[in-house]
């Protein structure tokens, strides 16, 4: 913006004396260029943007361990068969308890790990979920304060377990979590404790600990997250008022609530399924909330020792529908074409990748990039995130049915040795993983794009909208004031200030808007989530049309005829898109790619239709309809119902409304600055572009 | 006259330009592992193996320097507790009883090793810290860490240059703290750190050339790091086949090494050492084998050595052992020759005890020498 404003000036110097007296620099120069030619270089930029978006997957690199300490696969694996007989005693354990008692498997796991030499004890909590409130929305993991008024009816139990290093300076701690249900546990979940039982049997034992190893049992009928963020917030805020839940239930906890050092690392460990390949799978989930990622290293050194130590095949998310999508294959033929005429130019260029590797590794981009857009954690891991702890979740599905004795044996061996690797790894650390990148893309397991890389696809996007601002602004200060003479006074001129009131006053309904389902949650009774998202809609709608009578030449319809110039306020729109995007991109970075996609065609198309209209020419018609077009889909509620044809779930009428509000419940409930994204800047600058659309000139 | 000017002669050219004349008399080694963390493992092995090897081969601990920048052996993550290994078989422990480290952990550092090198240190740095060498030794340098063009780093915060290194050394020659000085550097690029060397008498051995990496030998997985690198596991083979009287030249160790063992060149400067390689044996530098000089009794050598003493005590030891050389150089020379073989100061020392034996009158002499004494109080005492 600031360069912007040199232009001017330089400009100035021109004018006023009719012929330049300095020579204006060469970045000025280039600047003024690029704002007298915008439509041009907006077309050629956001095409650029798009095309950068699509070449990702080629320029996606190899992943290698960055952190020269981590050293994973270099130590034998020392598993033993009777570490693996612990595992599997405690599986068949828990199913005759399920046959013979009732409740309290804690108790038994619990037994189980002091046997091994673990300190143990249990930790009572609430299942309360997240409630939105507008107020805490960055402020961190919540202080679940409100323990005064519970009650013994619902509450869940962790079990957690400590080793100590045996000569380990007690600074720091690997946590391992196996969520279980513990009332009804299925046969899938039993295998993640008897693995992790497994290891922790060798752990008991060995001398080369450095860190002391947590294993946390969560109670999963509070869901995975929930039962994580409760033991962990307990873990770095202790309480020091004694809660009502100590006095609940068969269980003694009132035994401490015992602590390691710093948590390095934690990995959540699930078996769930059976797996469609021939290998057992292994799928790895890493997005945080907001779109954080865990340190690359720790995916790095899992998916390893998965590939090369212990043959899993090791995948991350992907969008099935895309692999299917005819134009993206198409796509993928276009760009090995031009690989392999590249290679015959020049053997050096070898860029291109064969049509279904670029499929593969395009669809598992779109998920990643979804996943951290949407801000949701894909796991219990995000719940590590949120005190800085590089964690991931590990899914195991195994290729054989739970009952499969025989080859119980093998996956206990196999799955507990990979933990072992990456344990022994993580404890060989100095520091806290910081060697390898936070900010990355993956495009699969072994394969990621790093900032520096999909920064530029992003910088390409937003490039047009300050240069098209700044010509859109010196073009309608020109128009506002064709009589005057001196068009330098009209470029100092405060005309912007009422289209710049117009876009506050949209902001701030959008603000009030984002603010509102929290009142609409206050309001008493039960409501179905579509009756709520009616509520949401009317309130919404009417406070528009308040906004509009309030304001004089804030309407579209307002007949008045010194209403602000459509240009002026195209130019001020553009502006404040921009820096939202920006902001955006900083918070969440796909977030801001996937909004800048919608917003950048939609502001830069924007123009009133009533003189395209009237002029009848068939390009003015064309673009007309294309800014009706991208702004039918920009509304947040289509653009939801779009993108959920896409994913294959047909959802139309009413329900949409409903399921439009679950989705947003669930981001403001996860935190996600996607939210925020969408109320104060998607919002209002679409809001906006309706003006301009409909602007009486 | 003749006689006199001789001697003068003599003890200038002894006094500065030694080097070539005087006998190499004692061994010293020091011995530096840079790195720290586990995952350097490998360095405090390659440090402590190189340790046990001059040991073995006669240099006493009092004359090792071992500098070692961090404790593997009681390090949480050792699978051994305070044992350190530099084989996967596991037959040697490097770190037993009689290991004495003389700088350890965050007391390695740059200034320390110049310090050690050129003998500057604060005065409460015991001798045990402290290269005493003098310019009858020969000095065994020894460094391993991890190095690139012309540095060596220390720890994780410092780096050596080549440029110090030399520095270092020209300082210790002027200082004649050494008689031949052989620098062995195991790290990448370690050939590079001898580029700025310009002092004579020196002996330099790296890893590697320039833009080569230097390779860790093998991992041990029970412990799961590499425990070796492989330029100082081929040296110490060299060594193990060697006891402390064998003659295997300088030439011969070079000669081992094969750089498709070590998966880089081993290089070696040789244009500041002017002994044939072929000739010199490798325990001049790895061992300690000091000549006995046979005697007819055992104090006559040493009484004209300890009435020099007495007259003159601040002379610094190794001028003693220069005149011991001397001794054995001129031992021909008859008993008045060697007498007077000594610096003029001592000289006109010795000529006033003889003038002072001569007189006969001693009694007479005392006395008036009181009766000064009593007049130079009387006046000095009315003045004040």
């Amino acid at each position: 913006m600031a360069s912007e404003k040199r232009d001017k000036e330089e400009e100035e110097v021109k004018t006023d004396d009719g012929s330049p007296k300095i020579k204006p620099r060469p970045i000025v120069q280039l600047g003024i260029f690029l704002v007298a030619h915008s439509p041009v270089f907006s077309v050629v930029f956001s095409a650029a943007g798009v095309l950068a978006l699509l070449i990702l997957p080629l320029l996606a690199k190899n992943t290698y361990i960055s952190e020269n300490a981590l050293m994973p696969g270099s130590a034998r694996s020392m598993l033993s068969n009777r570490d693996v007989s612990d595992g599997s005693k405690l599986v068949k354990d828990i199913k005759n308890y399920w046959l013979n008692h009732e409740g309290q498997v804690q108790k038994l796991i619990g037994k189980y790990m002091s046997d091994m030499g673990a300190e143990v004890y249990y930790q009572k909590f609430h299942p309360e979920g997240n409630q939105f409130h507008p107020l805490h929305f960055f402020s961190g993991p919540d202080s679940y304060t409100l323990l005064d008024n519970v009650s013994c009816a619902s509450y869940g139990v962790n079990v957690a377990g400590i080793i100590r290093a045996p000569r380990g300076d007690g600074k720091e701690s690997i946590v391992l979590v196996t969520p279980y249900d513990f009332i009804n546990g299925g046969d899938y979940e039993a295998l993640s404790l008897g693995i992790t039982s497994t290891l922790f049997s060798l752990l008991a034992r060995v001398t080369w600990l450095s860190k002391d190893i947590i294993w946390l049992v969560t109670d999963s009928r509070y869901g995975d997250y929930r039962p994580v963020a409760a033991w962990l917030t307990e873990y770095h805020s202790p309480s020091f008022k004694v809660s009502d839940l100590l006095k609940c239930g068969e269980l003694n906890t009132a035994d401490t609530f015992r602590r390691a050092g710093t948590v390095a690392a934690a990995l959540v460990l699930k078996v769930d399924g059976r797996s469609e390949r021939f290998e057992d799978t292994l799928s790895i989930y890493a997005e945080a909330s907001n779109g954080q990622m865990p340190n690359l290293d720790l995916i790095n050194v899992v998916n390893y020792l998965a590939v090369h130590r212990q043959g899993f095949y090791v995948k991350v998310e992907k969008v099935v529908s895309l692999l299917s999508s005819s134009w993206l294959k198409i796509i993928g033929e276009i760009f090995e074409a031009v690989g392999k005429l590249a290679r015959t130019l020049n053997p050096d260029w070898n860029f291109g990748i064969p049509a279904a590797d670029y499929l593969e590794g395009s669809a598992t981009l779109a998920s990643s990039l979804y996943s951290q857009a949407l801000g949701i954690p894909t796991g219990p891991h995000g719940a590590f995130r949120d005190y800085q702890v590089d964690a991931i979740t590990l899914k195991i599905s195994p290729r054989f049915p739970p009952d499969s004795k025989t080859r119980q044996h093998d996956f206990f061996l196999r799955g507990a040795r990979l933990l072992e690797g990456t344990i022994r790894s993580v404890n060989n650390l100095l520091e806290k993983f910081h060697q390898s990148f936070f900010l990355y893309l993956l495009t699969s397991p072994s394969k990621f794009i790093s900032v520096g890389v999909y920064m530029i696809a992003f910088a390409l996007l937003v490039a047009p909208l300050p240069m098209v601002a700044a010509s859109l602004y010196i073009e309608g200060c020109k128009a506002l004031t064709k009589s005057t003479d001196n068009p330098t006074e009209n470029l100092k001129s405060w005309k912007w200030l009422d289209a710049a009131k117009q876009v506050f006053a949209l902001h701030l309904l959008g603000f009030i808007v984002t603010l509102l389902p929290y009142f609409i949650c206050q309001v008493p009774g039960q409501h179905s989530p579509r009756n709520r998202s009616i509520m949401w809609g009317t309130t919404s709608s009417s406070l528009l049309l308040i906004t509009f009578a309030i304001i004089p030449g804030c309407s579209p319809f307002s007949s008045r005829h010194h209403g602000t110039n459509w240009a002026v306020l195209k130019s001020v729109t553009i502006s404040a898109a921009f820096i939202g995007l920006c902001l955006m991109s900083i918070i969440n970075f796909a977030t801001a790619e996937i909004g800048a996609l919608l917003l950048v065609p939609t502001c830069l198309m924007a123009q009133p239709i009533k003189p395209a209209l009237r002029s009848r020419r068939i390009k003015s018609l064309l673009g007309a309809f294309c800014s009706m077009v991208l702004l039918t889909i920009g509304f947040p509620v289509m653009f939801f119902a779009i993108s959920k044809g896409l994913f294959g779930e047909a959802v139309v009428g009413l329900s949409l409304g409903g399921e439009f509000w679950t989705w947003l419940e669930s981001l403001w409930a996860w935190k996600s600055a996607t939210y925020l994204y969408i109320g104060m800047v998607h919002l209002p600058c679409w809001l906006l572009c309706l003006c301009i659309l409909f602007h009486p000139s | 006259m003749k006689v006199l000017t001789l001697v003068m002669l003599l003890c200038y050219s002894f006094a500065f330009s030694s080097g070539d004349t005087t006998i190499h008399t004692n061994n010293w080694a020091v011995l530096v592992c840079t790195s720290r963390f586990w995952f350097n493992y490998r360095h405090m092995a390659n440090t402590l193996s190189l340790y046990r090897t001059v040991k073995r081969l006669g240099i006493p601990d009092e004359r090792i320097i071992l500098m070692l920048a961090d404790d593997m052996a009681c390090n949480a993550r050792n699978e051994y507790p305070a044992q350190v290994f530099n084989n996967e078989n596991h037959k040697l422990n490097l770190y037993g009883d009689n290991v004495e480290v003389d700088y350890r952990g965050y007391e390695v550092t740059v200034e320390n090793f110049l310090r050690v090198l050129t003998g500057r240190h604060e005065n409460a740095v015991p001798r045990s810290k402290r290269l005493l060498s003098d310019e009858g030794s020969h000095i065994l340098l020894y460094m391993t860490g991890h190095g690139g063009d012309e540095f060596l780093k220390f720890q994780d915060a410092e780096e050596l240059q080549s440029h110090d290194l030399a520095d270092a050394v020209k300082q210790m020659k002027e200082k004649r703290r050494f008689k031949e000085l052989m620098i062995m550097v195991d790290t990448c690029q370690a050939a590079t750190l001898f580029n700025q060397l310009q002092s004579p008498d020196v002996l330099a051995i790296g890893s590697s050339l320039k833009g080569e990496n230097s390779y860790s030998h093998h991992l041990d997985s029970d412990v799961g790091v590499s425990v070796v690198d492989r330029f100082t596991y081929y040296t110490l083979a060299f060594f193990e086949r060697l006891n402390i009287y064998d003659n295997a030249s300088l030439n011969s160790l070079f000669r081992s090494y094969d750089p498709k063992l070590l998966m880089s060149t081993a290089y070696y400067r040789t244009d500041l050492y002017q002994p044939h390689l072929a000739e010199v044996p490798v325990t001049n530098f790895f061992g300690s084998v000091m000549e006995t000089l046979h005697t007819d009794s055992v104090y006559k050598a040493f009484s004209s050595k300890t009435s020099n003493n007495k007259i003159n005590s601040e002379m610094p030891l190794n001028q003693l052992s220069e005149h011991d050389e001397l001794q054995k150089a001129n031992i021909q020379n008859d008993e008045l020759k060697t007498e007077k073989q000594k610096c003029p100061y001592t000289q006109m020392r010795v000529d006033l005890h003889k003038k002072l034996e001569k007189l006969e009158n001693v009694d007479t002499v005392v006395n008036l020498g009181i009766a000064v004494m009593l007049l130079v109080v009387m006046v000095s005492s009315s003045l004040l």
